[in-house]
């Protein structure tokens, strides 16, 4: 069980860090694509929101993933 | 590296040179064409307001920073009088806001550099710059103060000779007849607008435990630098009004060197291209010395890791601090998104300036025995015209300005709560969150699937979005449910 846990909290927290760091390259997108913004429809006044709330989740995801991934390594 | 104290090498001159050239950044080049368009030559009349609103805040710094002279500036001063998480969002906004001035003002160089070498890589050079200057900072406070010394005065001797050839050479094609097409309300938003070219004198403060006898030099550096930037604006506005008529700013990229170019021909504009190359490397330089100094005095007290308060045995400067904010200030940097930086440097500045005026209404009833070399005139009502000031400064920024203030205030409170509080609660907190991420994401999903969203997107893009809803609510339920089950130490 506590192998099977570790191995959970090595996927889950390695792609929770990978699912940050998209969310962060997105945001930069949004800002900086038109070409993304036509797709998702979203209007120019709206990617401050947009990048405000892909920030927030990336950051968040990231630390997230590195507690789990740190629980890993204490042995937990 | 040991942990030894900073060195106070700063006299006067430094310390007043890295006022006036923490303020002097490229924004004066670029802003007063569409300022004059809000305020007409009224803009004379709003570089004096501005002028006067920046004073009052900077009295403050100056009685707060001559009684309590160490390192950190408005953090400090927070610390001294209210503690807890108040003085850990001023150091936040303080250390943030400085590392985006930095990366502003590399971006701005990199920009300059371009208009001369139109190749060149943007980004590259904003990072080349800030890695020259983390080297300079490093080097030792000495070196930082002298370099800022010699680009301050270079800066200024050119701002001379634009100020005395417009005056007494230049063309007379403008008038210097007030007028305003937009009222009182268009200097108010010119003034909120050009706000940004007094931003960064407050430098000395953050370097106040580098000063020589600072009980009187702070204060003295302070007040001369204010009213050296008043002087310097109002000249400038005075002599742009008389070259041009204000109406034919607008729409200029840059109009200072469109009115030097009137009455001093292409030379003109070479010379004050090279003036806004050396602002920008001015304000680089100081915005990574205060970046540090904050980042210095947050791990001292505890709020930011310990290596952050480990100086260079030989050079005796915070030398973990100013490596990883030159990494962070050139990555910022990289991404080459101005108006981002722009905005997120002015909010975090003004917030700092309406914390600093309560620090000194707090401290003057808490400690009023505290010994002050200097004292603000007409207490109280000089703090609460700088909190008054300040704040509606923020009002007539962009909204989005606010925005952005909010997630580095969200970012802030995490970094301290996560500082602050046991790993255990921290963990719990998390896998709440993740367990309502999830539960939304699912919702997402739902509302894609049932094609309930209220904007309309391709079957392409609706089914991607679907796929990557799914796997955040799949990756983020078994995340919580893994930091919820987490076993107490």
């Amino acid at each position: 069980m506590a192998k099977a846990r570790r191995v959970a909290l090595r996927i889950v927290g390695g792609l929770q860090c990978g699912l940050g760091g998209l969310a962060s390259v997105f945001a930069y997108l949004v800002y900086t694509s038109p070409l993304i913004r036509d797709t998702l429809v979203i209007a120019s006044e709206e990617v401050p929101l947009y990048m405000f709330l892909f920030l927030v989740l990336g950051m968040f995801s990231i630390l997230s993933g590195f507690l789990l991934v740190h629980e890993k390594d204490s042995g937990n | 590296m040991g942990e030894k104290s900073l060195k106070r090498e700063l006299g006067l001159l430094h310390a007043t040179m890295m006022g006036i050239g923490g303020a002097i950044c490229a924004g004066v080049f670029v802003t007063l064409g569409y300022a004059a368009t809000l305020a007409g030559t009224a803009l004379i009349i709003a570089m004096i307001l501005c002028g006067i609103i920046n004073l009052f805040t900077m009295l403050s710094y100056a009685e707060l920073g001559a009684a309590i002279p160490s390192a950190g500036g408005e953090y400090t001063f927070a610390k001294a009088s209210f503690g807890g998480f108040l003085s850990f969002a001023t150091g936040w906004f303080e250390w943030i806001s400085n590392m985006f001035y930095a990366s502003f003002s590399s971006i701005g160089f990199a920009y300059l550099i371009s208009y001369v070498i139109p190749t060149v890589n943007i980004p590259l050079i904003a990072i080349i710059i800030v890695a020259i200057f983390t080297i300079i900072n490093i080097k030792g406070v000495k070196e930082t103060g002298l370099t800022q010394t010699a680009l301050v005065i270079m800066l200024l001797g050119i701002l001379g000779v634009f100020i005395f050839w417009g005056f007494f050479n230049g063309q007379n094609a403008g008038s210097l007849g007030l007028k305003a097409p937009e009222g009182f309300l268009g200097v108010l938003r010119a003034s909120a607008f050009i706000f940004v070219v007094y931003l960064g004198g407050e430098a000395i403060a953050v370097a106040q435990a580098e000063i020589k006898d600072p009980g009187k030099t702070i204060p003295r550096a302070i007040l001369l630098s204010c009213f050296a930037l008043i002087l310097i604006y109002t000249t400038i506005a005075l002599v742009v009004f008389k070259t041009v008529p204000a109406e034919s700013l607008a729409g200029k990229v840059s109009p200072l060197a469109y009115v030097a170019e009137q009455f001093m021909g292409p030379i003109g504009v070479v010379i004050i291209t090279v003036a806004g190359i050396i602002a920008a490397l001015s304000s680089v330089n100081t915005s990574i010395m205060a970046s540090s100094r904050v980042a210095y005095a947050l791990a001292r007290d505890g709020y930011f890791p310990k290596g952050f308060f480990t100086l260079h045995a030989r050079f005796r400067t915070p030398i973990i601090a100013t490596l990883v904010g030159s990494v962070l200030i050139a990555a910022f940097a990289a991404t080459g998104i101005v108006n981002f930086v722009t905005y997120a440097t002015d909010f975090g500045f003004i917030i700092g300036f309406v914390f600093v005026n309560l620090s000194l209404i707090k401290l003057r009833r808490d400690k009023p025995n505290l010994h002050r070399p200097f004292k603000v005139p007409l207490y109280p009502l000089t703090p609460i015209l700088g909190i008054v000031t300040s704040l509606l400064l923020i009002f007539f920024l962009e909204p989005s300005t606010l925005l952005i203030g909010l997630e580095l205030f969200i970012f802030g409170l995490t970094a301290y709560y996560i500082k602050m509080v046991g790993h255990y609660r921290v963990c719990l907190a998390m896998g709440g969150m993740n367990l309502g991420i999830s539960a939304f994401s699912a919702l997402f999903a739902f509302l894609i699937m049932s094609n309930l969203l209220p904007i309309s997107l391709s079957q392409d893009t609706s089914l991607l979005l679907f796929c990557v809803a799914i796997l955040v609510s799949i990756t983020y339920l078994i995340a919580g449910l893994l930091n919820v089950t987490r076993k107490h130490e």
